[in-house]
């Protein structure tokens, strides 16, 4: 059976003709009866000026999912997002990563997709320097040795019998962004921002375990190890660790993903997530720092002078705009709408006070609604409600943080430390909407 | 005039950030949240009793009334609290390898630069390139320019690719690590990179020794030629070149304040912004020079992502219900990362030309030049658990899946 439906799309007139085979279990009585009393609207609202629409095929037929029964309650004992959300991935690129090999590279997660401020774990970035290690987790085995009065060996189950906490932080790898240093290279957020996630974390504070061991007064410093083939190790002060330092082995109500160090892995809150060390095997007490391979050959910060920054521990306070952005333009919007600009701001040294946005680019600025939860070294949502004039934009955030931290302009953060870096950028970011809702990522900078 | 404005902005910051002024500075925020936003550290033991502000320039939150900013704490008392057991002897010197720069933790072991040359040529030069000299797209470990200028300073580390075509700085063990105790326990930790740990010590002080050699390092003033040996001792004393090209110093009692006050001076040491409203000049910009902000667009988009960018939502595209055979599986594992592609010199799966020149010889001498090894690619393609059938049922899908 084919329908002709008539509809008024800006004066136009249009024919559409459209099969109606979906609608099998539709009676035609009912079908019938409810095209005539929209039409009757219709022909109201072709008085007022605007647009006029056809029935929506979505609204007037049964749907396929609405008329046949569904799988059954437990047909995924793991449960799986929708089918038809495969293209909500993390992705990668060979620029990050050793000549296009997989094993030494890092995933982006699709900040362009992501609600809230919690990552679901089969998206949380991933950054591996000998690829994602598989541990058994009956024969892994914590050590905690050193410069304590009692060292100890702990099995999983064993190290899970301490009291648990749970804290919502953010980890961000300290490359994140580290393409953009000399110009705008990625037209994606998840290219631009990706190498982060934020997660409720579950384990036990190094602090509870070390109040038992007895650390010794001259431990300035700890040696945190992986287990895995890049045996990753990295230096902490001592200071942190019996700060908020933990051992983590449940994210977001689960075990660690594979990917994210399963069983176990050190969290560091608020500092590079290098350091939050995965698949962790040994913790170590000593005096001096053990200048291990990824906190010297990398993950150290070549300043302009040609020397180079060392034990960059936090990210620092940092944004983005989520909303629109190069992925979720604006090319739907009709001037006069009102949109939610939305992003995410973020501190590794403290908490979200301020964030202003900026449409000029930076030359004025208005602060604009934090929203949701407000937690330190996590992701914080802000909001501004925004009339679309169609007109084209520089968007710009910037976040402020309660250590009096401002997020830095291009040229504020390129004066003070250039642009062979690599690490630890957190300079403004800008979104180019042109006249017609596109978004292109763009710099402001001398 | 903004220039100097920007100055003593950037003086009063700092005079926040490292003084107890950071702790009025949040008291006085705009903070909205529960119990957040106040500097004080009454939780801490040993040296950083009573010291405000946390060792990365940012807040240290205290416990306090049941609270740790917006989370409850379980208060509880864990005193008594005795999971796990003490490590054996044994237990704790199979795990306890980790080296500090001056030699401490060292194993005991030696092997020659010419010990070494052989050594990478078998296990690294495919990745790391002829003489360490990079150009197959992993790390470069040797050759860059060490000169240094008047103050000491590697003068091709000052390089800023601020213009296209510009030379990177090049960090290379001799230009860049500060430390080579570094390299020998990457080395014996990390490497050769898909069969990790599988040398024995005197190898790796060889590849050590092979790889300071490329560099032009000296020991105790020796040029260190062929037949030079290097142990702990030895190793113990290089001084790299670039081994004062770090900061802020973390070495010895004071290292942790050092680095502290580095980071409480964060707008001068790893740059901050200003928060303007309205008029906004950029200082940084001010700075350089420059009149007006310049709108960089993207010149060369990066945009070969995998999987391919779309936020479409629709049903995926529908799957062959393809099982991975068991010799695919070992093949991903033991040898794809050399023959994925022909950038390791190995003949590339799928590349009909290179496996019909590579079994001219017929498939019995490419299966004992995978079993004996060939060139740069070691026995078995170093995965020695491989049984012969095995490698056999590897060879057998690589072909089929080459023609």
């Amino acid at each position: 059976m084919h329908l002709k439906i008539s509809k008024i799309i800006k004066g136009e007139d249009v024919d559409k003709t459209f099969k109606s085979e979906e609608a099998t279990s539709v009676s035609r009585r009912d079908f019938f009866k409810r095209t005539a009393s929209v039409s009757a609207v219709a022909a109201v609202s072709i008085l007022a000026p605007g647009a006029l629409f056809a029935d929506d095929i979505n609204i007037m037929e049964h749907t396929k999912w609405g008329t046949t029964l569904g799988d059954e309650c437990n047909y995924n004992p793991y449960g799986l997002p929708s089918k038809y959300e495969h293209n909500v991935v993390r992705r990668t690129s060979a620029l990050m990563s050793s000549a296009g090999d997989m094993h030494a590279a890092i995933s982006m997660s699709p900040l362009h997709e992501l609600s809230g401020i919690i990552t679901p774990n089969g998206l949380h970035f991933t950054r591996t320097h000998n690829g994602v290690a598989h541990v058994d987790p009956n024969k892994y085995r914590l050590m905690i040795h050193g410069l304590v009065d009692k060292p100890i060996v702990l099995t999983l189950e064993q190290l899970k019998k301490y009291p648990s906490e749970s804290r919502i932080l953010f980890l961000e790898c300290p490359s994140n962004g580290a393409a953009e240093w000399k110009g705008p290279q990625f037209n994606s957020l998840q290219f631009v921002k990706g190498m982060m996630s934020c997660s409720e974390w579950t384990g036990v504070r190094i602090k509870t375990i070390l109040d038992e061991l007895g650390l010794k007064p001259n431990a300035r410093w700890m040696l945190a190890e992986g287990s895995d083939g890049s045996e990753m190790s990295r230096t902490v002060p001592i200071e942190k660790v019996l700060d908020d330092a933990m051992i983590v082995w449940a994210q977001n109500g689960e075990a660690l993903r594979p990917e994210q160090g399963y069983p176990v892995r050190l969290l560091l809150p608020g500092w590079e997530a290098n350091l939050c060390v995965k698949w962790l095997k040994r913790l170590k007490f000593g005096e001096e720092p053990w200048y291990a391979k990824e906190e010297t050959s990398k993950y150290t910060v070549l300043t302009a002078s040609g020397r180079s920054i060392q034990h960059f521990y936090a990210n620092e306070v940092n944004s983005i705009i989520t909303s629109p952005c190069p992925e979720k333009p604006w090319t739907d919007l009709k001037v006069g709408d009102l949109v939610e600009i939305e992003g995410l701001a973020w501190s590794g040294h403290g908490t979200i006070t301020n964030v202003d946005i900026s449409f000029d680019g930076g030359k004025n600025w208005r602060e604009v609604n934090l929203k949701g939860l407000v937690l330190p070294k996590a992701w914080t949502r802000f909001s501004y409600m925004y009339k679309y004039e169609g007109k084209p934009l520089l968007l710009q955030s910037r976040a402020v943080d309660d250590s009096n931290n401002v997020q830095p302009t291009v040229n504020q953060e390129k004066e003070v430390v250039g642009v062979e870096g690599v690490y630890h950028r957190n300079a403004i970011c800008t979104w180019e909407v042109n006249a017609k809702g596109e978004v292109n990522n763009v710099q402001v900078r001398s | 005039m903004f220039k100097l404005d920007h100055k003593s902005i950037l003086v009063g910051i700092s005079v926040v950030a490292s003084t107890a002024l950071l702790l009025t500075g949040c008291l006085s925020s705009p903070s909205s949240t529960n119990g957040s936003a106040k500097a004080q550290s009454n939780e801490l033991t040993g040296p950083y009793v009573g010291k405000l502000g946390a060792i990365d320039g940012g807040v240290i939150y205290p416990r306090e009334n049941g609270m740790y900013t917006a989370y409850v704490l379980n208060e509880q008392s864990t005193e008594g609290i005795n999971h796990g057991r003490v490590p054996t002897e044994n237990e704790l010197n199979a795990w306890n390898l980790d080296a500090l720069p001056d030699g401490t933790g060292l194993p005991e072991g030696e092997g020659s630069v010419e010990d070494g040359d052989e050594l990478y040529e078998a296990n690294c030069a495919s990745c790391h390139g002829d003489f360490g000299g990079g150009g197959q797209g992993y790390p470069q470990l040797a050759g860059g320019n060490q000169d240094k200028d008047e103050n000491g300073i590697v003068k091709t580390l000052k390089n800023q690719r601020l213009e296209p075509g510009m030379d990177a700085p090049k960090r290379t063990v001799g230009t860049f690590w500060p430390k080579a105790t570094t390299l020998f326990t990457y080395i014996r930790d990390a490497m050769p990179y898909a069969h990790p740990k599988s040398l024995s010590n005197d190898e790796n002080y060889a590849l050590t020794a092979y790889i300071l050699a490329q560099n032009g390092i000296k020991i105790d003033g020796e040029k260190m030629t062929d037949e030079y040996v290097l142990n702990a001792e030895k190793l113990a004393k290089v001084v790299l070149p670039n081994n004062d090209g770090f900061y802020p110093n973390i070495d010895g009692p004071e290292g942790p304040a050092n680095v502290k006050a580095f980071f409480a001076d964060r707008a001068k040491n790893i740059g901050a912004g200003v928060r303007c409203m309205t008029d906004c000049k950029d200082p940084g910009m001010e700075a350089a020079g420059a009149k007006e902000a310049e709108l960089v667009r993207i010149d060369y988009e990066m945009a070969d992502v995998v999987p391919p960018y779309s936020t479409v939502r629709d049903l995926p595209p529908e799957s062959e219900g393809v099982t991975i055979s068991k010799a695919e599986k070992m093949y991903n594992e033991s040898c794809k990362l050399c023959h994925s592609s022909d950038r390791m010199g190995a003949p590339a799966v799928g590349d009909v030309q290179a496996w019909k020149s590579a079994t001219k010889k017929g498939f019995d001498q490419v299966l004992r030049n995978s079993i004996d090894g060939i060139g740069g690619m070691p026995p078995k393609g170093g995965n020695d658990s491989l049984t012969s059938d095995e490698v056999k049922s590897i060879v057998e899908f690589m072909i089929d899946s080459s023609k």
